[in-house]
């Protein structure tokens, strides 16, 4: 298939999915592939990012529909492990060893050699200083980049990646993205989950997007981001007379609905940027003083919804 | 092998941290200081007859199914709990590897503690009253019922975040209520099989003993036997469980 949700060279098949938990529905029918290359899976918090990538990996069953990496289902053969990694989301570390004895305790249950593998992958990640320190004792990015040189231990073809970069300082995102993007340009696959839009759009060329346990949509990071500006911004604004304020905005074409409330007015408009400049003008030529000038939705879950809805 | 090795070593790291160890440390003193109460300066029968009651029924009933439970509910209970079973489970290994490392790890890390409580007992026994001979069928009683007992906690541990709940219920109302009353289930108490052993190699125990085997037949291979079947079904189980449960 050649749709945005499809891979080419596919070497993780999503067919027809969905899983639910009792009455709540986490996932739902959702067909998407994934291949080479780096891969963001946007998503606000609660959408079924987790959960779909826990179907991925094998530790959740799909209440419907299959999932292929590889062409195998890992559920049944646990051989194909040894070409997937994963770093979930929680602190799935052991405090008690040190981030070597860690890295090689995944290195040999992997079936590798352990010492040679493990310390590359620590190298990879630049925790050599804290090679021999217990986890324990580590800030939550120090345990996000030991969990990162579990999973790079054997150079796995699939890299499966949930919020990775939760707790990172902004030196460490830096060069955990160039990471990812380095193995995706080497051609591995890299599955990066994140609820952020601006990490997503710094670390992959393609992206799909769920929301609410459905894609909302799929394609390169420039697509998304065209979606995203069309949609209409809710802003409350507060001035003194908000009725001539208002009745100055009626005029713009951006502006599709203004109401009042009290001192409040609540403007939507499809041109947030073209707003923020006509406002101060407008209020100035009216001698009124906004005091306020916020958005009413601008949260990246209102955004999603929007895509969900437009489909 | 090496897999199943690592494992091994990290499962008991992690089972033997100190405040465990120190904790249920201080439960297996409670047999030694009993044993040492009771024992004194009594000759050697009435010696070997005061040790059956009060330390060796502490011991058995008590302070070995309550380590087991402890240690063998967090072989996989602690990887579930901590959220570290993920990273176990995206490994190439056979899921009966898994379990079965954990429940090797949860019974040697009991052996080790309720052993070393069992052989302190014995040689008290064997310093005040002359009767070191009861230490080895002491130590082969605890190892036969304490993987017997880390068999059933292991599994209970990864389906339930209440095993310490239930295995109680499990160890002071079934163990040494139930099958105590009705003689004929006297054969599935796990406590009861380990006894079968010591009463085997300690033959002056049997008349004082048989009520409490009920229709168990003394025993060592026997017992040893019953207990490897018990750990070879629950790691076909839980590795079972693993294959088609949720990871969650």
């Amino acid at each position: 298939m050649t749709t945005p949700a499809f891979a080419a060279d596919a070497t993780i098949e999503v067919r027809a999915v969905s899983k639910w938990f009792g009455q709540k529905v986490a996932v739902s029918d959702v067909s998407c592939s994934f291949g080479p290359g780096v891969t963001g899976l946007l998503g606000p918090n609660g959408a079924g990012k987790t959960t779909l990538l826990r179907m991925v990996c094998g530790l959740l069953e799909p209440s419907d529909g299959e999932v292929l990496v590889l062409g195998e289902n890992l559920r049944r053969r646990p051989g194909g492990y040894r070409n997937l990694a994963l770093v979930p989301e929680e602190d799935a570390v052991y405090g008690f060893l040190t981030t070597r004895e860690f890295v090689r305790y995944a290195a040999v249950l992997s079936g590798l050699g352990g010492a040679a593998e493990a310390d590359a992958a620590i190298e990879a990640v630049e925790l050599q200083d804290a090679a021999d320190r217990p986890i324990s004792g580590f800030s939550k990015g120090m345990r996000q980049r030991a969990k990162v040189a579990a999973a790079l231990v054997g150079s796995p073809g699939v890299l499966i990646l949930d919020e990775p970069l939760n707790g990172t300082d902004p030196v460490q995102r830096a060069r955990l993205i160039a990471l990812f993007r380095r193995l995706g340009d080497e051609g591995h696959t890299v599955v990066v989950s994140s609820h952020v839009l601006a990490e997503v759009e710094r670390t992959a060329g393609r992206v799909l997007a769920i929301v609410d346990g459905k894609l909302a949509a799929a394609g390169d990071v420039a697509a998304i981001r065209r979606a995203m500006t069309n949609i209409p911004y809710r802003v409350r604004i507060e001035v003194e007379d908000p009725r001539r304020l208002a009745a100055a905005l009626a005029g713009d074409e951006d502006v599709s609905s203004i109401g009042v409330d009290g001192r409040l007015l609540h403007v939507e408009t499809t041109d947030l940027p073209a707003l923020g400049r006509r406002l101060p003008a407008a209020a100035r030529s009216l001698d009124l003083t906004v005091r306020l000038f916020e958005p009413e939705d601008e949260s990246l879950e209102s955004v999603f919804r929007y895509l969900v809805r437009r489909r | 092998m090496k897999a199943f090795a690592i494992m091994l070593r990290h499962g008991l790291r992690q089972l033997l941290g100190w405040r465990r160890v120190a904790g249920l440390g201080l439960l297996m003193l409670v047999p030694v200081v009993v044993t040492l109460a009771v024992v004194g300066d009594l000759g050697d029968a009435a010696a070997l007859r005061r040790f059956h009651e009060a330390p060796f029924a502490t011991l058995m009933l008590v302070a070995l199914p309550v380590v087991a439970l402890i240690l063998g509910a967090a072989a996989l209970g602690d990887e579930r709990r901590d959220q570290t079973l993920s990273f176990l489970l995206v490994r190439p290994l056979k899921r009966e590897a898994i379990v079965g490392a954990k429940l090797l790890s949860g019974w040697l890390a009991t052996v080790l503690l309720v052993g070393g409580g069992a052989a302190l007992s014995g040689l008290v026994m064997g310093l005040s009253a002359g009767r070191g001979d009861v230490l080895v069928p002491l130590l082969v009683a605890v190892a036969i019922s304490t993987l017997g007992y880390a068999s059933i906690f292991v599994l209970l541990g990864y389906v339930t975040g209440r095993a310490v709940l239930y295995g109680l219920a499990y160890v002071f109302i079934w163990e040494s209520g139930i099958t105590g009353a009705v003689d004929a289930l006297a054969t599935v108490s796990l406590w009861r099989i380990g006894l079968s052993a010591y009463v085997d190699m300690v033959p002056e125990s049997r008349p004082q003993l048989r009520d409490v085997l009920g229709n168990l037949t003394p025993g060592v291979w026997g017992a040893a036997a019953k207990v490897v079947v018990i750990a070879v079904l629950a790691v076909a189980i839980g590795g079972l469980l693993l294959r088609h449960r949720d990871a969650t």
